[in-house]
């Protein structure tokens, strides 16, 4: 006990809060441009109003759109909390609303997952729990807080700590053969940069892809460390630039790399961020540092009581989802069983084609189903490489033939993948009628090896 | 209320304006960034042993590929295009000021031409043809009796609007020149002697009028303003002209698979045969655009133009690219399906409606075949060549 003592100690030492606080600045912003931008490129329609099926998540099939009225609603909700946690305006229901809304909306279609909203939702989960409104925000000029000049350690490692999970799970994840042997998917994605202005002629070499790869393993694996440690923190924040910008550049990664930009400032020191409020209020001729007791209490150790807890068992739970894969036979690629939400990312060129076979068992009859009758370009290609979707718009189409008279249609997957340049291959076995098949399996004996 | 026991923070006096932002003994960094540093020479040298120097990528120049699809692909077939909606029009025209037999069987000649001529710019639904939405508007069928009959009974009628999609183009003359009756003859007196025949010879010379309009336009834009976006826009992401170009391939060469051939025979409807539904099901020549449809798609992946010249095309692209197919190469494997596609393609006789019900195997083997194809064309070439299999545009991570 007495580690675990001086642990929580070390846990509950003040620190200054400005770190804190130009996060939640930052991450306020970012997400009102992010959810804008999201807005005006069409998405709300395009994602969550037009199409007809929805991939929902197991357990979640009760989140669904809420048409193009109560869509676009929620939309305009989320960028105004996004807007009122960046200027700290009733905190912690602004968080709330954004961690919920978010949240939900994500969990609407499976198609639309992306690492990067997870971590958003994650990150506003977080926010919910710390006082990052305790300084440099409305809630403290309209006096509905007390200004804190100082919070316990924890609040601030909580994020680093997240932030450095996201990274060194991302770089186990590239210790794999087809990533640092054969420099799979890069040496098929930089090719195709090979018009890029001045350096395009190097994405045109199969070494680059090598050092690509290399480069991005080793970057994944020790910028938390990097970061942490003040004397490589500069050049680390350097390589974090030049990281995200790169990819930026070159890959449809949407916001992803400027969230990533933003949120690693967390690792600065306390001085700095100071000294960002100090420049930034004076642009609002006000000191955020002035008039406040430097020996004032903050979060009281009853909060602490509830809320360390909670964070202990989240971060177990996110030590223990990326390893998850483990549970199944795999190849985890082919497979994809405990792939999402495992900081998965940019591991696989994978494409595929999928034609569902229905069969009437009355009068033996079969064809074929139009699957762009129900799903949108983009969900049939999602669906196409993952087995789970496959499934599921297999239940959904006994449905639909139920509707039109058929009771009980078989339905079978005919589908072929093609995994980081292996060529199109069998993905699922055509003779098995998925509608016989269980959800829950814990290995899909409908799909078919990898492995010719 | 219990307070936590304040630790005050470690204000060391900031010595510099350096340290002010936290930058303290940043320079100070040597092991990791050496570690890195070797790892990439590392890479870079085994790498470039096994290698044995040779780099397939290098020689590849998609500029040139695009100025080949452009200039000797694209517009050459619009240029055809126009040539047989010119002499469509004009035979209307004749077919209109006086109807007879002779006529008619002109302007059904035409009407074949125009039909055959689509086919090869059917994939190319972008820039200035995806503005004028030509490939809905010229080729949608099956087309509307009813409505073109409703059109011509009222004489008033918006060819723009989204329930007249199906009752004009060539699948709308189809019926009007070779559906109307059994004869000739019969077909003629729809024009002569029929109590509507000033609307129905209207109606005519309207469709052929609006798809003649839309084709010049198209085949005035391409080599004006258009080629020259083409050539440059030389990226792969969504809206660039590889993008375009494979992604709209891939489109026509589904509609070769699912409604030229698959819905007739019957796989959408489990297994029960719909022959009315084929493409140009009254002038019974389905089977014979079918074919040049995937001639036109198969000579613009090799980058071949009319006469026989073959330029750089996706084939070569993909050579350049290395592309493999489970252990071979997958220029190969396209090849080697596109010979299968022609070869029970080819043989499937004309009229296709009659064939499904009559020899259904025969076609059956080329829809297998056609089927294929699809899985080597969108996702291994697409797969290869860092093309976003898409007509949306989204975020990936």
């Amino acid at each position: 006990m007495g580690t675990n003592h001086s642990y929580y100690r070390w846990l509950t030492q003040s620190t200054s809060i400005a770190p804190l606080v130009t996060f939640r600045v930052l991450f306020g912003a970012i997400m009102a441009i992010s959810m804008v931008r999201f807005i005006s490129k069409g998405w709300v329609s395009e994602m969550y109003v037009d199409p007809l099926y929805y991939f929902t998540y197991t357990g979640f099939e009760w989140v669904q759109p809420l048409g193009e009225w109560g869509m676009y609603s929620l939309f305009a909700l989320l960028t105004l909390s996004a807007i009122a946690i960046m200027l700290g305006f009733y905190y912690r229901w602004a968080a709330t609303a954004f961690f919920l809304g978010f949240t939900y909306v994500e969990l609407i279609d499976k198609t639309n997952y992306l690492n990067h909203y997870y971590f958003v939702s994650i990150l506003a989960f977080l926010l919910i729990l710390l006082p990052a409104h305790r300084l440099f925000s409305l809630d403290v000029w309209q006096q509905r807080v007390q200004p804190l000049q100082f919070v316990p350690r924890w609040t601030v490692t909580t994020i680093q700590l997240q932030l450095g999970l996201v990274y060194f799970f991302a770089g186990l994840a590239k210790l794999n053969p087809d990533w640092m042997l054969h420099a799979m998917p890069l040496a098929i994605w930089l090719p195709a940069h090979a018009d890029f202005p001045l350096i395009g002629g190097l994405f045109a070499l199969p070494e680059t892809a090598y050092v690509f790869s290399w480069f991005g393993a080793l970057y994944d694996l020790s910028i938390p460390f990097l970061l942490l440690w003040g004397r490589t923190r500069v050049l680390a924040y350097f390589m974090v630039v030049a990281f995200h910008v790169m990819t930026a550049l070159l890959f449809p990664i949407g916001m992803f790399p400027y969230i990533m930009l933003l949120a690693t400032l967390i690792f600065f020191s306390p001085q700095w961020h100071q000294s960002v409020l100090q420049k930034a209020a004076r642009f609002f001729k006000q000191n955020p540092f002035a008039g406040t007791a430097t020996s004032g209490s903050h979060v009281s150790l009853w909060t602490q009581r509830i809320i360390l807890p909670l964070l202990a068992l989240h971060f177990i739970i996110q030590l223990l989802l990326p390893l998850r894969f483990l549970a199944y036979e795999g190849p985890l690629f082919w497979t994809e069983q405990g792939y999402r939400f495992s900081w998965r990312v940019m591991l696989m060129e994978k494409a595929g084609y999928v034609t569902f076979h229905i069969t009437d068992p009355k009068t033996q009859r079969s064809g074929e189903a139009t699957v762009s009758d129900y799903l949108t370009p983009n969900q049939e290609k999602m669906m196409a490489t993952q087995p789970d979707m496959i499934w599921q718009f297999a239940q959904f189409l006994e449905t639909e033939y139920q509707r039109q008279g058929i009771a009980d249609a078989e339905v079978r997957a005919e589908a072929y993948v093609t995994l980081n340049g292996s060529g199109s291959r069998p993905f699922t076995d055509p003779a098995v009628d998925l509608t016989k098949e269980a959800q829950l399996a814990s290995n899909y004996s409908w799909i078919l090896p990898f492995e010719l | 209320m219990n307070r936590i026991e304040l630790t005050v923070l470690p204000q060391k006096p900031l010595p510099n304006k350096v340290r002010a932002f936290g930058f303290s003994n940043g320079l100070h960094f040597r092991g990791p960034l050496l570690l890195v540093l070797c790892a990439m020479l590392f890479v870079v040298s085994c790498n470039s042993d096994d290698d044995g120097g040779g780099d397939p990528m290098d020689d590849f120049d998609r500029a040139a590929m695009l100025e080949n699809v452009g200039t000797n692909i694209i517009i050459p077939r619009y240029e055809a295009m126009e040539e047989a909606t010119t002499m469509l029009l004009a035979t209307a025209q004749l077919f209109e000021q006086g109807p007879d037999e002779v006529k008619l069987n002109a302007l059904q000649d035409a009407w074949k031409n125009t039909a055959i001529a689509w086919q090869s710019c059917s994939p190319f639904e972008f820039g200035p043809a995806s503005d004028q939405l030509l490939r809905t508007s010229v080729n949608t069928f099956p087309t509307n009796q009813m409505q073109i009959q409703s059109n011509i009974a009222s004489g008033n009628y918006d060819l723009t609007t989204a329930n007249n999609i199906d009752a004009q183009g060539l699948p709308a003359l189809d019926y009007l020149l070779f559906g109307l009756g059994t004869t000739d003859a019969e077909i003629v007196s729809f024009y002569t002697t029929n109590a509507s025949s000033p609307q129905f010879k209207q109606y005519l010379l309207d469709l052929v009028t609006a798809i003649d309009t839309k084709v010049r336009f198209v085949n005035t834009s391409w080599p004006s303003t258009y080629l020259a976006e083409f050539k440059s826009n030389t990226g792969t992401d969504v809206g660039s002209s590889l993008g375009f170009l494979v992604n709209e391939l891939n489109f026509d060469y589904e509609l070769i698979k699912t409604a030229k051939v698959g819905i007739p025979l019957g796989k959408k409807t489990l297994g029960i045969a719909q022959p009315e539904k084929v493409e140009a099901f009254y002038s019974g020549i389905s089977a014979e655009l079918a074919l040049a449809s995937f001639r036109g798609i198969e000579q613009l992946y090799r980058g071949m133009d009319a006469k026989g010249n073959n330029g750089l095309g996706l084939d070569d692209h993909l050579s350049s690219l290395g592309a493999k197919y489970n252990g071979g190469s997958l220029v190969e494997a396209i090849d080697a399906q596109l010979a299968l596609v022609a070869s029970t393609l080819a043989p499937v006789p004309d009229p296709l409606s009659a064939t499904i019900q009559n020899s259904p195997n025969t076609v059956d083997a080329a829809y297998t075949e056609l089927q294929k194809m699809i899985v080597l064309f969108k996702t291994d070439m697409p797969s290869a060549l860092g093309v976003l299999i898409t007509y949306q545009d989204n975020d990936g991570d």
